[in-house]
Parts: structure tokens; sequence; C-alpha cells
């Protein structure tokens, strides 16, 4: 039984290693990183331009969620759309790209938790996240903001030489 | 990957992103305070109603409902916009309160006005929070019971209604 175990995986290895290296060639890809990079960067811009426009509004959908002492709700309905904005430009235009890819990264975490936190208590409320409309159920939020999470992975953990940077200290940053 | 570097870059976006936010928030004209009184016993239904938080119950959204209260003559209407604005055209027979003069006039409103009066604040329109900031300061001053008009004066006047 083992002799036939070992002698498959034996067998599958080269094909593992190759489909491994596919995998890795995709995700170094340049044009991949570059894109993912203007898709996060652009979204990450449009979804701070209503909360820029209408902080008390942001500041009531934070309040919501029931998550934050009072004191601090303000104070993150103020610059939280702001670092949304700069990271995103910074994203878009490939200024420190992987630090701003680290800071969307963490909101993008942050988001995650905070969405499962109140699926699990089972709150109604307003996602805020683009708008003030009502948005979609919470689970296709956090599935959304998943895939962001990974895309920004890839950008975060890109190995090869950005296309399209701005500024950056190190052309391999 | 050299972290110190992606750190430090970090730090500086992010203190980028927060100067500019105090920034812009201060200059804005919907800029908010940095530290805002958020009623727990009116907040707890926000997350009911879905959205709106402590003023969701006291706004009046139909501007005929507004006609009526102000029909039976039991409430006062009270206008949070700027004493120009209020000269150039109010709901008849309005308290000018503005939102800026506040705690100067607060004083000679509550002696005109007894604290369980039926008041309803009103500014320009829908997009002002003028009048949510009012009611809640008249609120904090004893005003148990106040309403917003959040039409305001253009969907007052828009109505035909009485204006002086």
């Amino acid at each position: 039984m083992s002799a036939f175990l070992s002698t498959v995986i034996k067998a599958g290895k080269p094909r593992v290693s190759q489909l491994n290296k596919n995998i890795r060639n995709l995700f170094n890809n340049g044009w991949l990183e570059i894109a993912l990079r203007w898709i996060l960067g652009v979204t990450f811009i449009y979804a701070s331009y209503y909360k820029i426009m209408s902080p008390m509004d942001f500041a009531k959908i934070i309040y919501g969620y029931n998550l934050f002492p009072a004191f601090l709700i303000n104070l993150i309905a103020v610059i939280f759309p702001f670092i949304e904005l700069i990271s995103g430009l910074s994203l878009l235009l490939g200024i420190f790209p992987r630090s701003a890819a680290l800071i969307i990264n963490g909101l993008l975490l942050a988001f995650i938790l905070i969405l499962t936190i109140n699926i699990i208590r089972g709150h109604e409320f307003d996602c805020g996240c683009f708008s003030a409309s009502k948005t979609g159920s919470p689970v296709m939020m956090v599935a959304r903001d998943v895939i962001y999470l990974m895309m920004g992975l890839q950008v975060f953990l890109f190995h090869g030489i950005r296309k399209g940077c701005l500024l950056r200290s190190d052309k391999r940053i | 990957m050299q972290w110190n570097k992606v750190i430090k870059e970090m730090f500086f976006l992010l203190g980028i992103s927060i100067i500019s936010a105090l920034a812009v928030n201060f200059f804005s004209p919907s800029g908010i305070a940095l530290v805002g009184k958020w009623d727990e016993s009116l907040g707890g239904k926000a997350t009911k109603t879905k959205g709106y938080v402590f003023s969701g119950e006291l706004e009046i959204k139909d501007v005929r409902i507004a006609k009526q209260i102000y029909d039976s003559g039991k409430a006062v209407f009270v206008d949070a916009r700027s004493h120009e604005d209020f000269e150039r055209g109010h709901i008849k027979g309005a308290e000018s309160l503005p939102l800026g003069q506040f705690d100067d006039l607060i004083g000679a409103f509550r002696k005109k006005y007894p604290t369980d009066t039926f008041i309803v604040t009103y500014c320009s329109g829908r997009t002002c929070n003028d009048s949510h900031r009012l009611e809640q300061l008249l609120f904090d001053h004893g005003y148990v019971n106040v309403s917003i008009f959040i039409d305001g004066y253009q969907g007052w006047k828009a109505e035909g209604f009485p204006i002086e």
C-alpha cells in the first residue's frame, strides 16, 4: 500500500512542481500586478469620495455598527476616508506601492472583521462602504472584501520589478 | 523584503492621510467635530431602524405634515440658518436661532420658551445638517420636544406655504 502511494506521489511530483511554477509565474506577472494595483487603487479612491463629502453621515453609520466607543467615532469618520484616499492614490500612481498595499490590506482585514462580527451578532446595518444607499447582504460584502484582500496580497507580495511606479525608495520594493 | 523601509513608508502615508484629513475637515463646510456627542438612549434604535441614528425618529420627512403642525399652532419653528438668510425669507412666525450664535442666543431663547415647548427646527433643505445640530444642542439644553423639518426653507417655500 505504502509502496503504491509513494510511486503515485513520485510520479505526481514533477506535475505538482510544474503547477507550482505556473502559479508562481502568474503570481509574479508584472502586468497582473499593475492591473490589480489599479483596480484596488480606483476602488478605494471611489469608496472614499462619499465619506469625505459627508462625514456626518459616515459617522452615523459607524455609530450604527455599535463597535467603537463614542469618543472615537468622529475621529474615525474624519481620518479613515483619507487613509482610503491616500492609499488608493498611492497604489494608482505607484507611490510606495508595497506600503500602500500593506495599508489597504489592513483596511480590508478590518472590514472583514467588522462585517463578520456584525453578521454573528445578527445586526441589521448599513454598510456605508460606497454610499449611503442600502447595500446587499453582509455575507456578499465579506466575500467581496476577501477577493479584494487576495488582490492586495498579490500586490504586497509581488517579487518582480513593478511597472508604472512614480515614487519608491528601491526598485525592488 | 526590507521591512524597515516598508514600515517607514507606511507611517509616512498614514501621516499624510491624518494631516490632510484634519485639514480638510477643519476647512470644509461639512466638517464635523472631532469628538461628537452620541446619545446612547436615542442611538439604541439605530441598529433596528437600519441606518439613521438618533434623529431618525425625530425627522419630519413630509412637508405636508410640517404644514399640519404649523396650522395647529402648537409648535415653534426655529430657523438654524444665519441672520442674513433669515432676513431674506423664513417660515412665517419662525424664530431665528443661527447655529453659529447658539451660545449667545440660547439664554434669551430659554427665557422665552419653556423646555417642554414643541419645537421644529429647520435650515435650508435636505442637504443641510444644521437643523440636526440645532436639535442636538436644544436637546442638550433641556428641550425634549424637538423635531426636525428636513425639507427646510426650500421645501416650505416650494409648496407656497406662508413665509415672510
